[in-house]
């Protein structure tokens, strides 16, 4: 049974002359233990897609299904836990809380309720150590270089063990081996423990650890197979 | 917790409104003390008196200085159903000389001496005879008076020495010290003209229940508090002194609004992100209104030590008709939180309001 199911999933923005058709009718099934990578040119809609599975945008038409429920139809409580439980989001920037350090970004996840706080310090240390983060843990996040904050804000995403990780552009500011570090500690992370990741990149280097590649044209599927 | 950490890490900006509401708040505790200050110097001396309500003369429009009654409208009044007691007191402004070209105005009551309209005494002795005169603590320290001291009381254009026999502690009238001499002396203090026509009195205080609003052909009876509101100037100033107050109240409320406001317009895309991440919007107006209540507390708790820093210095002379009342601190603390709470309630709506989708735009 797949994790994730899209039906017919259609985003536009905009009305009449000004209207784009961001992501149309993509229908696609992903499956537990499954990295895939989604890659395309800019604009082809991958960010928005992926704001639509991880519950930031409501599809303008289509189903999305997490595990069979229908995220499209949650109200805001249902949302809210669905992104906070469910869902690890890696955004396209870093997007740390300024004032914060890097390990205080990570338990910031464990002020939004419904987790054991001792245990989620573990998980905390468990990531930094991971992604290599152990020697900058206490600096302000302010601080932090492009590919620090990058790993940051991966580890923060796998903070609460969601079932989906959604990750846009991991690997942009790193360089290759770091890069290829990353991208193969989170396919360890999806394959150990039974996951699923959609990772959005333009490298195909990096592209092609995943399992799966998906190609976006224009808001649509151009191409699904296997690395 | 969030909202600690950021007010931790971001002291300048914080401290800057802490500061704002500190001043704000001090204002409308000054402010509030001053209303008290000026209603203590207006007529204590009128609302400590040892009874419940006042009889005035139907004409004066319950103003103590215009008010006269005779002997018998004093005896009606005395015997009007409902009074259990009941003792005439006079009023006049009397200017006294304590010093070489050294004078004051003294708020100079008549009483019966022995009767219950008469104060006790803090140290000496209560009245025993004419030219005797006892005086308020207030006068003691604009004066300097001491017991078995000669206070001139003027009679005519004359001055008739007075033998101070007791101390009182019943504030002022009129924001004048007051000084009380026996009922007769009064009556020659106040009016020299033929001492067949003298008034008995100005007013009569009365001990008993259900009077207001009890009336002879030529007197009323009122409440000691109705009469309290009607000395003169007293209204006026209360309207004054509230009005500055919430003015300040207003300010501070507005400031502390905007100020919230623009910190939340700045954050938009942090808050965002986060319910981008799973904070709820709950969490999120949570922490913006615990900072809030954590930025008018420290406000408000400076503003107090500062009001009494300013008590403990500034207005330990007697010449600034400013106190303070634990009741009127609190009070004034308590709404300048309240107040910046309201304010933020404009942030709370914007918070609620954020689409967490802009932490993918704003990138
Ligand atoms: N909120 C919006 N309003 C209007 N148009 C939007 C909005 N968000 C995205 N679009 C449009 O939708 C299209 C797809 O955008 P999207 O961000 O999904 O592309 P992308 O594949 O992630 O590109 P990139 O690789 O540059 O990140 C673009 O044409 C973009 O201009
Ligand atoms: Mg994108």
């Amino acid at each position: 049974m797949a994790i994730l199911s899209l039906r017919g999933v259609t985003k536009s923005f905009g009305e009449g002359a000004q209207r784009v058709d961001a992501v149309s009718g993509v229908s696609l099934d992903i499956e537990r233990g499954e990295m895939v990578s989604l890659v395309g040119p800019s604009g082809s809609g991958k960010s928005t897609l992926l704001a639509m599975v991880g519950g930031l945008l409501t599809p303008t038409a289509g189903q999305i299904l997490m595990d069979e429920v229908d995220i499209v139809q949650f109200g805001r409580g249902d949302r809210t836990r669905y992104r906070r439980d469910k869902v690890g989001f890696v955004f396209q920037g870093s997007n740390m809380v300024p004032f914060l350090t890097a390990r205080e970004n990570l338990l910031l996840v464990a002020q939004f309720g419904g987790a054991d706080k001792s245990a989620l310090r573990r998980r905390a240390d468990e990531l930094l150590n991971e992604l290599e983060l152990t020697s900058v843990a206490d600096q302000l996040s302010t601080r932090l270089s492009g590919g620090e904050r990058q790993r940051v804000a991966i580890a923060r995403a796998l903070m609460r063990d969601p079932m989906l990780i959604l990750v846009d552009e991991p690997t942009a500011s790193l360089n290759t081996e770091l890069g290829e570090r990353v991208v193969d500690s989170l396919a360890a992370e999806v394959h150990d423990r039974n996951k699923a990741c959609i990772m959005v990149t333009h490298d195909d280097r990096m592209a092609a650890r995943a399992d799966r590649l998906i190609e976006f044209r224009d808001g649509r599927l151009l191409n699904d197979g296997s690395t | 917790m969030l909202a600690l950490i950021e007010l931790k890490r971001r002291k300048l900006q914080f401290g800057l409104v802490t500061g704002v509401v500190a001043l704000i708040s001090y204002l409308i505790i000054m402010v509030t003390g001053l209303g008290l200050g000026l209603n203590e110097q207006a007529g204590t001396g009128l609302l400590a008196l040892n009874g419940d309500h006042l009889a005035y003369a139907s004409n004066a429009n319950l103003s103590v200085i215009r008010s006269r009654l005779t002997e018998e409208h004093v005896a009606e009044i005395a015997a009007a159903p409902g009074v259990e007691q009941a003792s005439p007191i006079g009023y006049i402004a009397a200017v006294v000389a304590h010093g070489p070209g050294e004078s004051d105005t003294a708020a100079t009551l008549g009483v019966v001496p022995g009767s219950f309209a008469e104060p006790n005494v803090v140290e000496g002795e209560q009245l025993s005879g004419p030219g005797e005169v006892l005086v308020d603590r207030a006068w003691v320290r604009l004066a300097g008076t001491a017991i078995g001291d000669m206070l001139p009381l003027p009679i005519g254009f004359e001055a008739q020495d007075f033998t101070v026999v007791g101390i009182v502690d019943q504030g002022s009238f009129f924001f004048q010290p007051t000084v009380y001499v026996p009922l007769e002396d009064w009556q020659a203090l106040a009016y020299q003209g033929d001492p067949s026509s003298r008034p008995a009195a100005s007013i009569v205080l009365i001990q008993g229940e259900d009077l207001d609003g009890t009336r002879g052909d030529a007197w009323q009876i009122v409440t000691k508090q109705e009469g309290f509101r009607n000395i003169e100037g007293v209204q006026a100033q209360q309207a004054t002194v509230n009005a500055l107050r919430y003015m300040g109240l207003l300010i501070g409320t507005l400031v502390i609004g905007v100020f919230f406001y623009v910190i939340t317009l700045q954050k938009v895309s942090l808050l965002g992100i986060l319910k981008a991440i799973g904070a709820s919007g709950t969490f999120l107006a949570t922490q913006g209104l615990l900072q809030v209540f954590l930025v008018t507390l420290g406000g408000a708790l400076i503003s107090v030590g500062l009001a009494l820093l300013t008590e403990a210095t500034l207005l330990s002379s007697d010449t600034v008709p400013i106190m303070f009342t634990t009741d009127a601190l609190l009070t004034s603390a308590l709404s300048v939180v309240a107040g910046g709470l309201v304010g933020a309630a404009l942030s709370v709506r914007q918070v609620a309001a954020i689409d967490p989708i802009i932490a993918m735009q704003q990138q």
